[in-house]
């Protein structure tokens, strides 16, 4: 067959193809069940002989993808953790408001749960100087405190007496002031004596009432009310030796409560 | 070593077709359409024993991935019988590759399948694959000058 003639041939099958196609689109519709059978075959291999030709190029593209999803995630993983950082600061800041919040609730109940009339204060200056140990806190007469008034922590220890009063300040002398000289007594017992200052964390006691009396570690010295100076009952701290009390200094406290106590021996 | 260079000279054709067919990707090469540049290529201009059916195979491909219902492989049918039967314009020794033809190819399919269910969206899409298409011809074409030569 001459070449002209395979080629009428050729174009006569394509040109007899075009109306059978269209034929059976408009037959088949819409399963064209043929056309999908059909494909299920050429489709697979034709799929699998073009992996095969196209894995580097597919391989090289893959490997695009992956360093921009790596640098996806890093971008991404910087703008987090900087958010964790700021949310790490919120939460400490949070801490923070819960536990002040907690300190506050606390001083709260410890001055609605004391049967006395107290005024609570902040710490502002502690001036402690030499064998001095004195500090300011930042309420005053305006406030109704006065001086002698005793001055406690939220756990209800002594720390010092008001030695001074201004309109929105007071001067408090604490325990370990070398000045402080007061009575105390022997928890569960009987025995009395004095509390003397010295300028330490320590402050030493003495001229008991019983002079057969040892002090010894352990036991509890609370205020007393010789003299009608002080309230009696005041928890000062406990002895560590025969002759020396552990006391709360104003260094370790950042806030009081003012006894508002008369100096006639009762409180207000 | 004569006869791997003929080998790979003889199945250069199939395996660009092939390549630009299993590189389908969304917006370069949708359904691998790009492989419609070597089926005409191979089949009307460089005419390569065989091929019209391979080509016929990957018309086919394209309108099973691109749901098209048989459309790319109607309209080669036909021009491959309007190519066979008049003897007016001699599709291998026109210039440029005969990119011209193949633009009028691609545009009635082009054209066919916008006023399809016309959309706008559609209409661009089209248009860019017509570019994107009439843009890669005179490369791939080249390519092939080049690898069998």
């Amino acid at each position: 067959m001459s070449y002209k003639l395979v080629q009428i041939i050729k174009s006569s099958l394509a040109a007899i193809a075009v109306p059978v196609f269209i034929i059976y689109i408009m037959v088949a519709k819409p399963d064209y069940t043929l056309m999908n059978g059909l494909a299920h075959v050429v489709l697979p291999v034709a799929h699998g002989v073009g992996s095969v030709i196209t894995w580097p190029v597919r391989a090289i593209g893959q490997s695009a993808d992956w360093i921009k999803e790596t640098a996806q995630i890093r971008h991404e993983n910087e703008v987090l953790r900087a958010k964790l950082d700021e949310a790490l600061a919120n939460k400490y800041n949070c801490d923070i408001a819960v536990l002040e919040n907690q300190k506050l609730e606390h001083e709260i109940n410890v001055k609605k749960a004391s049967p006395y009339k107290s005024v609570i204060a902040d710490i502002q200056f502690d001036d402690s100087v030499f064998h001095h140990n004195n500090f300011l806190i930042n309420r005053g007469k305006k406030d109704g405190l006065s001086k002698g008034m005793i001055v406690v922590s939220f756990d209800n220890r002594m720390v010092g007496t008001v030695t001074d009063c201004g309109s929105q300040f007071c001067r408090v002398r604490a325990l370990s002031d070398h000045d402080t000289n007061i009575a105390i007594r022997i928890s569960g017992s009987d025995i009395s004596g004095f509390l003397q200052g010295n300028g330490k964390s320590r402050a030493s006691i003495g001229f008991f009432n019983d002079t057969q009396f040892v002090g010894r570690k352990g036991l509890k010295v609370m205020t007393s009310n010789i003299s009608g100076v002080l309230p009696s009952g005041i928890y000062i701290g406990e002895m560590v030796d025969e002759k020396n009390v552990d006391i709360l200094r104003p260094n370790n406290i950042s806030r009081v409560m003012v006894l508002q106590y008369n100096d006639i021996g009762s409180y207000k | 070593m004569y006869m791997i260079v003929t080998i790979f000279k003889q199945l250069t054709p199939f395996l660009i077709t092939l390549f630009l067919w299993r590189l389908s990707a969304y917006f370069w090469n949708p359904a691998g359409i790009l492989c419609l540049i070597p089926v005409f290529y191979y089949t009307f201009v460089r005419p390569i024993k065989n091929f019209a059916i391979f080509g016929l195979i990957f018309c086919f491909l394209i309108d099973y991935r691109g749901d098209l219902a048989l459309f790319w492989t109607c309209l080669y049918c036909l021009f491959y019988a309007i190519n066979g039967f008049q003897k007016y314009i001699d599709f291998q020794h026109t210039d440029n590759n005969a990119i011209y033809i193949f633009m009028t190819f691609i545009g009635v399919g082009f054209f066919l399948l916008t006023i399809y269910g016309f959309s706008w969206i559609n209409f661009i899409n089209n248009i860019w694959l017509f570019v994107w298409l009439s843009v890669l011809y005179t490369p791939i074409t080249a390519l092939d000058n080049w690898a069998t030569s």
